[in-house]
């Protein structure tokens, strides 16, 4: 078994370092926000390159990297390709890296229309690809969906990644955690939420303090296929609904849904 | 015949006297006609009116997370030592509905093996019942399975006589805590109030679904490939509302989480829900409840048709909950008329 072998080739201090894309860093700031938790990690990990945080650098191989943001253009595809190949284990970590993010709506446009919109008459001079995510351009190991990532989850995640045992995004929708933390919810407030679509590990965070589910995590792999009687429970129109996913959903158009096995 | 009366003016009194003794926790309003159960220290943070919680107080008898047990592997042989945490506290205000919903958890933690977290915890609490007068809301259903009138599962039992709560005591526990109170005895005046209030209730609440609850285990025997299903499977969001919220769901999902130092860690458990695709997902990728009409139609058997064959009961308590929750509109009263309807 693959993982197996992994855990094995981990040494006692694995080698772990942080790259980031397109992307606001937002999920590494998470990460250095982590305070005390952050000491633990550390005692556990050996961090050889984090650019908001250190200024060293490795030049050997990586047990583990942690990539942020998606991929937008060749120079981008090619660095990824290179960490990659130079990594035993690759966690995709924050919604840019894990399924494309808000940089998935370029992909909403003509490429070379958005990229005048942006860049002016001389856009030819600025490389830009259609948004991918992480999986889409290397093969990812673990992922941690989520914008920003939900810094509980990392830990999970990094404990599983540490162990070469398998962490599965939770595929059930937010509904279920949020029913759990017992909020009142969005949709008896009068507000249109993306919880009942989107796939939960975040333990309904933004619901909790107040917000509503905008769909970061991605939508779960099978989601109800007639939500009329949801939207039409709550008088929505089912275009609102769309382009609310569109937001952080862009990207999952070019594979399914972005899932792998 | 032990009644006991508390005046109204005496009830902020009674919950500052209990809240010293131990946590109290009752029906708070959330807004949007919302409640939940919640600590309170006064009368005046308590809901006495209110429509079923979003959770019921199951969550107080198996929290919806748990630690079962802590675990240190740094030693050659693995070490444990169980989590058996169950703080003394009360519960004011669970409606009749709740009392039942208890009772059934109660049957199915004291089967063999027993569950130590959750027998413990239930030792701890003490129960104060609530009764309802009138319905909460047109989604209840608790004349069609009798969980309007109190049926025992409580140490006390309150019932609201205008400027007065009769109390009914139900355990010795109950007994202590109104002889320490000093609540005085319900007179025969008392007790004929409270006569018109349960006469009143025949009048109010009646079988909602108007099919005799007698013929609803064959008519479920008889339903297993109703379209019925399929209706609720196209609709069905997969959330696991219905069952979340549900007073006699008791699945639950366990896990080890091992601590950074890889050495030390802990089991917990969490509630799971059968409405998941992942609920009956197996080794080799199969699954036996693949489909949403599958699911929602296994939820209806496990509240009027499993539980009958084991428990001879029924583990719908008529709360409406599920009808309330559902993102999709899937309405129990409405499902149950039209499976009968099939059957006519």
């Amino acid at each position: 078994m693959k993982t197996e072998k992994k855990s094995v080739q981990i040494a006692a201090k694995p080698k772990v370092a942080f790259f980031d894309f397109a992307s606001c860093e937002g999920c590494q700031l998470q990460i250095t926000n982590l305070g005390e938790g952050l000491l633990d990690i550390l005692g556990a990990i050996d961090v050889v390159e984090f650019r908001e945080a250190i200024s060293e650098k490795w030049d050997k191989d990586y047990d583990v990297v942690l990539i942020e943001g998606s991929i937008g253009d060749h120079h981008a595809e090619e660095r990824l390709k290179k960490i990659r190949a130079r990594a035993k284990v690759l966690i995709a970590y924050g919604a840019c890296a894990c399924t494309g993010g808000v940089n998935g709506m370029k992909n909403s446009f003509e490429l070379d229309e958005i990229r005048a919109s942006v860049y002016g008459k001389d856009y030819k001079l600025f490389d830009s690809t259609a948004t991918k995510a992480v999986h889409q351009v290397v093969k990812v190991d673990y992922s941690i969906n989520g914008c920003p990532i939900y810094a509980p989850e990392l830990v999970e995640v990094l404990k599983c990644a540490l162990r070469g045992l398998p962490y599965t995004v939770p595929d059930n929708p937010v509904c279920s955690e949020c029913k759990l933390n017992e909020n009142v919810c969005m949709y008896e407030r009068g507000v249109s939420c993306l919880g009942p679509w989107t796939k939960a590990g975040c333990n309904s965070w933004c619901v909790n303090n107040g917000n509503i589910c905008y769909g970061c995590r991605g939508e779960v792999k099978n989601p109800a296929k007639n939500a009329n009687d949801v939207i039409s429970k709550y008088n929505l129109k089912p275009e609102l609904i769309k382009a609310k996913f569109d937001m952080y959903n862009k990207c999952k158009e070019a594979d399914n849904n972005g899932n792998r096995k | 015949m032990n009644y006991h009366i508390i005046m109204k003016d005496e009830f902020d009194g009674f919950i500052k006297k209990l809240a010293k003794k131990m946590k109290v926790c009752a029906p708070v309003a959330k807004g949007h006609n919302n409640f939940a159960f919640e600590e309170v220290t006064s009368a005046g943070e308590i809901a006495l009116s209110y429509i079923p919680t979003i959770l019921p107080p199951k969550k107080y008898f198996m929290p919806q997370r748990e630690k079962m047990l802590d675990f240190d592997l740094t030693e050659g042989k693995p070490k444990d030592a169980a989590n058996l945490e169950a703080p003394e506290m009360a519960i004011f205000g669970v409606h009749t509905c709740d009392l039942a919903g208890i009772q059934c958890l109660n049957m199915v933690f004291s089967e063999k093996p027993r569950d130590y977290n959750y027998i413990l915890r239930k030792e701890k609490i003490f129960i104060i019942g609530l009764e309802c007068n009138g319905y909460c809301d047109g989604h209840a259903s608790c004349a069609l399975v009798g969980s309007h009138y109190p049926n025992g599962g409580y140490d006390l039992f309150f019932t609201d006589l205008g400027d007065k709560f009769i109390l009914h005591v139900g355990t010795q526990k109950g007994e202590e805590l109104v002889e320490k109170m000093g609540l005085a005895k319900a007179s025969p005046a008392d007790m004929s109030a409270l006569d018109r209030v349960r006469e009143g209730k025949k009048h109010a609440f009646q079988n909602e679904i108007g099919v005799d609850p007698k013929k609803l285990p064959e008519i479920f025997a008889k339903g297993m490939d109703s379209k019925v299903w399929k209706d609720l499977g196209e609709r069905c969001v997969s959330c696991g509302n219905c069952t979340n919220v549900c007073p006699t769901c008791y699945c639950f999902d366990m896990a080890d989480t091992i601590n950074l130092d890889m050495k030390t860690g802990s089991r917990n458990r969490a509630w799971d829900s059968c409405q998941f695709e992942t609920f009956a997902s197996v080794a080799g990728g199969e699954n036996f409840r693949h489909e949403r009409a599958e699911r929602q139609r296994h939820r209806f058997y496990r509240k009027f048709k499993y539980p009958l064959d084991k428990f001879y009961r029924s583990f719908c308590t008529g709360c409406g909950r599920c009808t309330r929750t559902c993102m999709a509109k899937i309405n129990l009263k409405d499902t149950l008329k039209a499976l009968a309807a099939e059957h006519k």
